[in-house]
């Protein structure tokens, strides 16, 4: 039986084929998953030409995390079509230019309260709109995707604080949706070249050091390891992990010093 | 620059970009098309689309001017059929 067969899965955060929510859901697909996406703004657009290239095209949804009514559209939508949600992925996160990039010292708050609003906040906000959906199907799983917030990195800036913020949402969501069932987990990825990775001014900066530290060495262009250990999560393989940050990064994560 | 590719893409750029019909010449470059980063990543899978090649991302970031697109597409051999 294929590892994701009869789930179904609420994916966000695809917006070209090299998002990371892209490679889940085509692997969520090859897993037996039944998806649907949704889309953003002006990015809605690009997100259904991308999902018509998935094996079977999904339907996209809008949703724009900064609208709570977008977050109950989407919600009743999953109801009407399922009645029950097997999982939801999380993969989204934006900040202002001012917050990033060497703007640390200089951002105002309201670009902060920004990125804060859509790379921190809105995981608490799905997961809390979709939990009556999630109890229906037994519980499900929640993934989200981090970068390693423990460390202050080049050019991160206030998306690293937001990260930070994140983890922190991943386990405070975990214990209270831990009596229905519901597991919520993170994936730190290692750097991949993403449409959200050309924001980050510093990218090479991670990706030498990613070459320099990473143990099982790491490519930048291909996020299916991310994506496998995405829906490892999703599936009933790993029942009892929760509040968990699952480190796909080839390892760096672990390493203190350049191996190379 | 007259060619069926250019033709091809101008006709993109109005149709599904809104770009005035006047604005675009071989010389433009994406910035005075008002063309932001996102509207490339679309760009170039509507050309995909509709030419049969993709612009890859490395490949967009070297793009100065409208020209330059069709003389890369019609490299990688973009062609169009006639309907």
């Amino acid at each position: 039986m294929p590892l994701l067969d009869g789930k179904r899965l609420l994916v966000t955060g695809v917006l070209t084929d090299a998002s990371i929510a892209y490679a889940v859901a085509r692997v969520a697909q090859a897993e037996g998953a039944e998806i649907v996406l949704t889309g953003f703004g002006r990015g809605m657009s690009i997100t259904k030409r991308i999902a018509a290239r998935l094996p079977s095209a999904p339907d996209v949804l809008e949703l724009d995390v900064q609208q709570p009514d977008h977050l109950d559209a989407v919600a009743a939508d999953l109801r009407e079509r399922w009645g029950g949600v097997d999982g939801v992925v999380h993969a989204i996160g934006f900040a202002p230019a001012t917050a990033l990039g060497g703007g640390f010292l200089t951002a105002p708050w309201e670009d902060v309260a920004t990125a804060l609003h859509i790379s921190t906040y809105s995981f608490a906000a799905l997961g809390r709109t979709l939990a009556p959906l999630l109890a229906s199907a037994g519980g499900g799983s929640i993934v989200g995707l981090d970068f390693d917030a423990t460390v202050a990195w080049p050019s991160y800036d206030w998306m690293g604080v937001a990260k930070a913020g994140l983890e922190s949402c991943c386990r405070y969501l975990a214990r209270d949706l831990g009596d229905q069932g519901t597991r919520v987990n993170l994936v730190a990825a290692g750097p991949l070249r993403t449409m959200a990775a050309k924001s980050i001014a510093g990218f090479s900066e991670f990706d030498a050091a990613w070459k320099r530290r990473a143990p099982l060495g790491w490519d930048i262009t291909d996020p299916e390891p991310v994506a496998r250990v995405v829906c490892a999560l999703l599936s009933d393989w790993m029942p009892s992990v929760t509040g968990e940050i699952v480190h796909a990064d080839g390892g760096v994560h672990a390493i203190g010093a350049d191996l190379r | 620059m007259a060619s069926a590719v250019y033709d091809r893409v101008a006709a993109l750029l109005v149709d599904r970009f809104g770009v005035p019909v006047d604005d675009i010449n071989p010389e433009a470059s994406f910035e005075d098309l008002d063309l932001d980063s996102l509207d490339l990543v679309e760009f170039s899978l509507a050309c995909e689309e509709e030419l049969g090649v993709r612009i890859e991302d490395e490949e967009a970031e070297n793009l100065a001017t409208l020209g330059d697109a069709v003389t890369l597409l019609e490299s990688k051999g973009a062609t169009v059929q006639n309907s």
